[in-house]
């Protein structure tokens, strides 16, 4: 009887080994942006991920709890129809490393002195070595910089058109300034991305604006058409017998 | 053909078996046309599935018969501008329906397919050529460069990186036609319009002819000519019994807008996966919803509209 339990406990021992082996073999995919909209895998239930991963690109495939770590959206001007706390978000400043330090090491509610008085803009070299989307501000084309989107003393929030700060959460209340049909689109549901309820009514998760798209730098060099270049996932099995894709073009359509 | 299956059920009836899985084969291969069932036959169906699949996968499975809620008619949008053929969609509604997924021939099934296509053109220097050659007829593009061609190629591309500057790309996958040809080819009246919206098949009572894959005029149905390769712990225990509930060899499957989601109110996989936003579901009964609102507001077409198909699926464009 003795000799059992010690194997079963040698057993227990073991099993425990293993199963915390594989609990630190973590697994981080990201949602809609690489290296912006990061998130974690781990169950949620038993055998029920919160997300399942693309194994080639490490793409967010499914979401096992699309409520996930959200929070209630806050008020957006229009959206009446949907009741309160049926729109969520994820908070965008869990993701931003610096964020908590910018309103308290540096920017800590005063005008900084070296701040020009005539809003032209100027090159700031801490700012640039911190970010270096600022160093050459795509967005606007020139015709913006920093302190457009930025409040002037705190630097953590964001600006809106009464020099009021706003939340870095709600970026949408920012860029709607300029981008008013997007704007539109957005809340109505067309432009941009939700998960949740298909109801008009429903619980839905809101992506907001800057969880799709690098507010400094939207247009991004590189892109094509709209977007940021990414990795596809794998195409589909090639019907039996076929070698590869190119058979029809040997006699040259084009 | 009374012989065979009689045979077979009086074989498994004198043979007394305590196997469960046995008794429901057989209780399964009696089974009526789901749609004629009543509420009580339908309930033990799926309670025989559910038996059965818990034991096979490992796990518990759940077999979903929700009906049509009254006041729905799903409808879907998609924008051709934003897609950027990542094929983020067609993975997502592998992993949510339970496709097959091996790598033998026949053995990889996904439900979506993702056309590139070639921009078309009118260039100077192309200005005074004919007719595309080869082919002999205009399919698309203008009448300088035969663009929008679908060739069995165009399925298959796999740049390192997407969108690529001169392409275009086109998700297809079932349009749930109000009036579908594959409904009326089926000679078991297996497939059938749901009264929200969606063509659904019966699996049980699927015959495998694929007449109903040579009506599609949109490619959406795939048959499992090889026994499904479903690993257990990849398998989605929710499911729905006109939906992702795993098929056997020899049936024919196609999109359902992931009915057991859509019929508990959430968003079909492929709509919540799109990193772009390009897919859009909702009720067109309902003139509030993002669908509803694309069809007022968004310039909006149906693919091949003049087969009078009249499908509930509408690209659009900003």
């Amino acid at each position: 009887m003795k000799k059992l339990s010690i194997t079963a406990l040698i057993f227990a021992f073991c099993l425990g080994m293993v199963s915390s082996a594989f609990a630190e073999e973590e697994v981080t995919c990201f949602e809609s942006r690489k290296g912006a909209s990061e998130v974690v895998k781990r169950d949620l239930q038993p055998g029920w991920p919160n997300v399942k991963c693309s194994p080639k690109t490490g793409a967010v495939l499914w979401w096992g709890d699309p409520f996930d770590g959200t929070v209630p959206m806050g008020d957006t001007p229009l959206l009446t129809h949907v009741p309160p706390g049926n729109a969520v978000v994820k908070p965008r400043s869990a993701k931003l490393a610096i964020l908590p330090l910018c309103g308290t090491a540096c920017h800590n509610g005063v005008i900084p002195p070296t701040l020009p008085k005539d809003k032209k803009p100027k090159a700031i070299p801490t700012m640039e070595g911190l970010l270096p989307d600022a160093k050459n501000l795509q967005h606007g084309r020139g015709r913006i910089w920093c302190l457009d989107c930025h409040h002037t003393t705190q630097r953590n929030k964001l600006v809106d058109n009464f020099g009021d700060p706003l939340s870095i959460d709600q970026p949408q209340l920012l860029c709607g300034k300029c981008h008013g049909d997007k704007m539109r689109d957005w809340r109505d549901g067309i432009h941009g991305k939700r998960i949740g309820e298909w109801a008009s009514t429903g619980k839905k998760r809101w992506f907001t604006c800057t969880e799709c798209h690098n507010p400094h730098n939207v247009q991004d060099g590189a892109r094509n058409r709209g977007f940021i270049q990414l990795e596809p996932e794998l195409p589909p099995q090639l019907p039996k017998g076929m070698k590869d894709a190119k058979h029809e073009l040997v006699h040259g359509v084009h | 053909m009374l012989g065979v299956s009689s045979l077979m059920g009086a074989g498994a009836l004198m043979a007394q078996s305590d196997n469960a899985q046995a008794a429901a084969e057989w209780a399964e291969h009696f089974q009526g046309n789901y749609r004629l069932m009543s509420p009580q036959e339908k309930a033990e169906a799926r309670a025989r599935l559910e038996r059965r699949y818990s034991a096979e996968y490992g796990k518990k499975v759940t077999v979903d018969g929700t009906e049509a809620q009254p006041g729905v008619l799903m409808g879907y949008a998609l924008n051709v501008r934003k897609c950027i053929g990542c094929r983020r969609c067609v993975k997502a509604c592998v992993e949510e329906n339970n496709q097959s997924r091996g790598e033998k021939p026949g053995e990889r099934i996904e439900w979506i397919q993702v056309l590139r296509m070639e921009r078309g053109e009118f260039s100077k220097d192309k200005m005074n050529q004919g007719y595309p050659e080869g082919l002999g007829i205009q399919v698309g593009g203008n009448a300088y460069t035969p663009a929008g061609q679908v060739l069995e190629g165009q399925y298959h591309y796999e740049p390192k990186a997407v969108p690529e500057k001169e392409a275009t790309y086109m998700p297809i996958a079932c349009m749930q036609c109000e009036k579908p040809p594959c409904v009326k080819v089926c000679p078991v009246r297996t497939t059938y319009r749901e009264a929200d919206g969606p063509v659904v098949i019966d699996y049980n009572w699927c015959i495998g002819c694929r007449m109903c894959m040579s009506a599609c005029p949109y490619w959406a149905r795939r048959i499992n000519l090889t026994n499904p390769v479903l690993p257990n712990e990849a398998m989605n225990p929710v499911t729905h019994y006109l939906g992702n509930r795993p098929r056997m060899r020899g049936v024919v499957e196609k999109c359902h807008w992931c009915l057991q989601r859509t019929r508990k109110g959430r968003y079909p996989a492929c709509v919540e996966v799109c990193p772009v936003g390009a897919r859009k579901f909702g009720n067109l009964l309902d003139p509030e919803s993002e669908v509803s609102l694309i069809l007022a507001r968004k310039n909006v077409f149906r693919l091949k509209a003049e087969l009078n198909t009249f499908p509930k699926f509408f690209y659009f464009y900003d």
